[in-house]
């Protein structure tokens, strides 16, 4: 039963450090306790927990424009947020989880914002037919959370932008998104706000479970604990090289002929690469396909990877890179 | 719910069989049912160690993303790679469809009986 609650609000925008936070949360949030934790990215695309980045996101895109792409720990497909998005968790042991009362929070912050919101499937919180909030679970054994995004006033032209998949084929395991119709809740209501819908929420969160909330502060948790997830949400590895294995391919006409490239990717390294082209007197093929094994799978390490390369066609091969949208 | 006799059971939902020095281990009935369609599955690299009541892998269902909690310690044998591209067969016969093998077994968390696990699945429902 939960007798206690608490609340942190992130004052940081950093998507890796607040993902530590939150995971920090879990891992330590006591018996008999629930935390509402809430808090916002900057300009950042967070992928599930199986998703392969280069599917879900423009991550050259993202990134040339000052975003970061970050993975979390629970399932599901890609979101986008930014600082008109607020996300919040519900951070409790496993016997004390309890889905329908965590909604219950949200359902009433909006009413008490006169906005009609609705729960649709499992991860949906619609008003109006259209979504706001994507919710995402996770349990570790003894401890669950339950996350989602609120959206009051995000760029939906960069959502869009951000959340568009390659042009190039990817054949991968692991999780697709599904896209959504969504809405801001400013659209609905245009005196929401961030610190409004903040406050209403922890007022929601008192009022459903009818207790005090106790406010947490970062001198209440183990800096060294978050500083390590920290480290590990922001590296390379953890958001592009987890082990999980895809090919892309991509082909083009040009003048001097038809080229198609095939590379299959593991742990976000290129192992094997495949050139083909009908053009005549190609003989590049193994001196391009050598160049690419063995780089990192990113636009500027494939180009330079084929520039390196002394065949004249490698200018003609970095521009088809450039135009997968990778 | 189906609770074979000739298995143990871990209080984190997983199976244990034993085959000599080797336990053959799987997620039970109960559990595949508690978590919805199977869409995804983490397995961990032959030769990894495992650690009794430690995390080895991960299920996503269509509702979450769920640890596997390692009933014993030791390293893993084998994995099952049929996984891989066909995790639904979690769901249409758990105890068919093992997760991993592991040997040289050095610790253990505490394991029921058929029908004391199927008393404790009866209780968390409650």
């Amino acid at each position: 039963m939960i007798r206690k609650l608490k609340v942190y609000c992130s004052e940081c925008f950093d998507p890796y450090f607040n993902l530590a936070v939150e995971q920090y949360l879990l891992e330590t949030v006591e018996d008999g306790c629930c935390i509402l934790y809430l808090w916002q990215n900057q300009n950042t695309v967070v992928i599930g927990r199986n998703q392969n980045a280069w599917k879900e996101c423009r991550t050259t895109l993202l990134e040339k424009e000052g975003g970061h792409l970050a993975r979390r720990l629970s399932g599901g497909g890609a979101v986008f947020h930014d600082l008109g998005n607020l996300n919040f968790t519900f951070l409790v042991p496993t016997m004390d989880y309890d889905l329908d009362r965590q909604l219950e929070v949200i359902i009433t912050a909006c009413r008490s914002l006169k906005i009609h919101a609705k729960r649709s499937g499992r991860n949906d919180i619609l008003s109006d037919g259209k979504k706001f909030s994507g919710n995402a679970f996770y349990q570790n054994g003894s401890r669950s959370y339950h996350h989602g995004t609120l959206m009051v006033d995000s760029d939906m032209n960069r959502l869009g932008r951000y959340l568009t998949p390659s042009r190039a084929k990817l054949q991968a395991k692991g999780v697709d998104s599904v896209r959504s119709r969504v809405v801001n809740l400013r659209q609905l209501r245009p005196n929401v706000t961030i610190p409004l819908l903040t406050r209403q929420m922890i007022e929601a969160f008192e009022q459903v479970y009818g207790l005090h909330a106790e406010i947490m502060t970062l001198d209440d948790m183990d800096c060294a604990a978050i500083k390590k997830l920290y480290l590990r949400n922001r590296s390379w590895e953890w958001n592009y090289g987890r082990q999980l294995p895809f090919t892309f391919s991509c082909d083009e006409q040009f003048e001097w002929g038809n080229m198609q490239l095939q590379l299959q990717v593991e742990n976000g390294i290129v192992r094997t690469a495949q050139v083909y082209s009908d053009a005549m007197d190609w003989q590049s093929a193994p001196e391009l396909e050598k160049a690419l094994i063995g780089c990192r799978f990113t636009l500027p390490d494939l180009q330079s990877a084929v520039q390196s390369c002394r065949s004249i066609v490698g200018t003609d091969i970095s521009q088809m890179l450039a135009r997968q949208n990778i | 719910m189906n609770y074979p006799t000739n298995l143990q059971y871990s209080k984190s939902h997983e199976w244990v069989m034993m085959d000599g020095d080797v336990a053959v281990v799987g997620i039970s009935d109960f559990a595949q049912d508690a978590l919805g369609d199977v869409v995804f599955i983490n397995l961990p690299e032959v030769g990894d160690d495992t650690t009794a009541g430690e995390p080895f892998g991960d299920v996503e269902s269509v509702k979450a993303v769920s640890d596997l909690i390692s009933p014993l310690s030791g390293t893993v044998r084998e994995i099952n790679e049929e996984l891989l591209d066909t995790p639904e067969l979690l769901n249409s016969n758990p105890y068919g469809a093992w997760i991993i093998k592991i040997e040289n077994i050095s610790d253990s968390e505490e394991m029921l009986s058929a029908s004391d696990y199927e008393a404790f699945c009866q209780s968390e429902e409650a």
